[in-house]
């Protein structure tokens, strides 16, 4: 809030909405490490180790986190950094494929479900039930017949985050195209309207807002659905598995687990940037110039 | 009689059955000529926005005959004879004013629609705004746009469910004016719904005045002021005197109950 109002004193008025944002994540990661070394300083300084004990192993220091990204992974190989960005491809691509099957799947659901009630009673149980079954005991099972038809590994990672994608996508598609007054619907009949200019034309943009925010959603989710199925499938390429191998290590190579996961967060930032520009584009932003102005 | 636009032979509609069964209307008979411009005026639930919903084909009659244009409401509306204005505007926030006024024929598959849609915003005087979205407007406005895309197909029967009704009332005489302009200037035939005495008087040359319980219209009143009208007609004496007419029409009724 402070960064704001003195951003909001120094630049203009469109200018200052973006570096606002910006300044306010900064000042969040800023205070997050802050917090991390305070609280090292002062439980060594005390001794004390409850709840976490504040050593290097436990608690590295973060910008040795930071450094260990830029050493080699093991004596003579590559450095982290570029080992994980290799591997970020690979779980990036099963993550958006999956993304891109949930998100297709989800909104083929929502609009069958609206256009037919029938449908909805009947299979909406099936939808839910199929959200309660925990994703690490469906993992193996896709991954094993995937390979008895003869799918290879990624694709099978693939359907696992489609799994985790299409619930949020279908039950927010489903409440979007809801979501039109029914005076609006009435309008349509009286230009007799067909069902697919209704859907096109007035369902389908009322309802991307919904759509959107479940996309946010299961981008990142789509990345958790892609670690998660990489572990079962055993390949050596993905972050799931890099995630796996140092968690064993983390006795001797906490900093190595760290700097996965801070890639592994990079990623997920990254997917749902990508989600939140493509919103920019497509939902009008209504608001955008109240925003700009305030 | 080819120029009989709507035509109600003791028409009803019932709601729900058994325990939970309303009587919404009863008995209706009513014949609209083409051009005429009619209000439907009386309490809450007096069925009128419920007949104007039948007149519409947005639902339908469980008694008598009804034929819009000589055909039933499901011809007529599927001929796309109908323009319907609600209270609230219900433009669609992600189009432009103009946009909104072109939905109806892009959906009717008519070309040079951004001739047809800058006439109509010349027609309610919205010309300036066409690249504005709905929510720059001001309430006022939005239902200015709601006629204009109501009329871009040139329906024969204009159907208005209390258009004005959330409007303040410096702006409500004003769309007044300017509906009794366009109906002037289109020569569309006009059903309105309105609990607003003045409103139902200023606008019609028949005001029907209804009761409730079940829904019945219990007169119709010829206004037969002099067109055009403006604001000399809302000062003059003929006027106050239909005022009161149907005001008593509307407390011999209360009385009845």
């Amino acid at each position: 809030m402070e960064e704001a109002r003195t951003d909001a004193h120094v630049g203009g008025a469109r200018l200052s909405a973006r570096s606002r944002r910006t300044l306010s994540v900064a000042g969040v990661v800023l205070t997050l490490l802050l917090l991390w070394e305070l609280y090292k300083l002062v439980w060594s300084a005390l001794g004390w180790t409850h709840p976490v004990r504040p050593d290097d192993v436990v608690m590295p220091h973060t910008w040795d986190m930071i450094i260990e990204l830029f050493r080699p992974v093991r004596r003579g190989g590559a450095l982290l950094i570029v080992d994980l960005a290799g591997r970020s491809l690979w779980t990036l691509r099963e993550a958006v494929l999956g993304f891109l099957i949930g998100g297709v799947l989800g909104f083929g659901i929502g609009v069958w479900f609206v256009r037919s009630r029938l449908a909805e009673r009947a299979f909406m149980p099936y939808v839910v039930a199929s959200q309660t079954v925990p994703i690490l005991a469906i993992a193996p099972m896709v991954v094993v017949w995937g390979l008895g038809l003869g799918v290879p590994g990624w694709i099978s990672v693939a359907i696992i985050a489609a799994y985790l994608t299409f619930f949020p996508v279908a039950i927010n598609t489903l409440r979007g195209l809801r979501s039109p007054d029914p005076h609006t619907l009435e309008l349509m009949r009286s230009y007799a309207a067909a069902p697919n200019d209704v859907l096109w034309k007035l369902q389908v943009p009322s309802a991307l807002p919904y759509i959107f925010t479940a996309l946010k959603v299961t981008a990142t989710a789509s990345i958790v659905g892609a670690l998660v199925g990489e572990l079962p499938v055993g390949f050596q390429s993905g972050l799931g598995r890099a995630l796996l191998s140092f968690s064993q290590q983390f006795a001797v190579q906490s900093k190595k687990l760290y700097g996965t996961v801070i890639v592994c967060a990079a990623v997920g930032i990254l997917l749902v940037g990508g989600v939140s520009l493509l919103e920019r584009r497509l939902v009008p932003q209504r608001f955008a110039e109240g925003e700009a102005t305030a | 009689m080819t120029d009989l636009v709507v035509d109600a032979q003791r028409v009803g509609k019932v709601f729900g059955d058994g325990e939970d069964r309303v009587e919404a209307l009863s008995e209706i008979t009513l014949r609209i000529e083409a051009g005429e411009f009619i209000s439907l005026i009386g309490p809450s639930g007096c069925g009128k926005s419920t007949l104007l919903r039948l007149v519409g084909d947005l639902t339908s009659p469980t008694s008598g005959e009804l034929t819009i244009n000589g055909k039933p409401p499901a011809r007529a509306r599927t001929d796309r004879d109908y323009g319907i204005v609600f209270q609230k505007a219900t433009l669609l926030d992600w189009r432009t004013v103009t946009k909104n006024v072109e939905l109806p024929l892009e959906i009717m598959g008519v070309d040079d629609r951004d001739q047809v849609a800058s006439r109509m915003l010349e027609l309610v005087q919205l010309a300036d705004f066409a690249d504005h979205y709905p929510w720059q407007l001001s309430g006022g406005m939005q239902q200015r746009v709601a006629i204009a895309r109501a009329l871009t197909f040139n329906p024969s029967l204009l159907l208005m469910d209390e258009p004005f009704g959330a409007l303040d009332e410096m702006t409500r005489e004003l769309m007044q004016q300017e509906v009794l302009r366009i109906w002037a200037e289109t020569g569309t035939t006009v059903v309105f719904v309105t609990h607003s005495i003045p409103e139902a008087v200023f606008l019609s040359t028949r005001v029907a005045v209804m009761s409730p319980r079940p829904g019945r219209i219990s007169e119709v009143i010829d206004i037969g002021l002099s067109q055009p009208r403006d604001v000399d007609t809302r000062e003059s004496r003929q006027y106050y005197d239909k005022v009161t007419q149907v005001r008593e029409a509307l407390r011999r009724q209360e009385a009845q109950e």
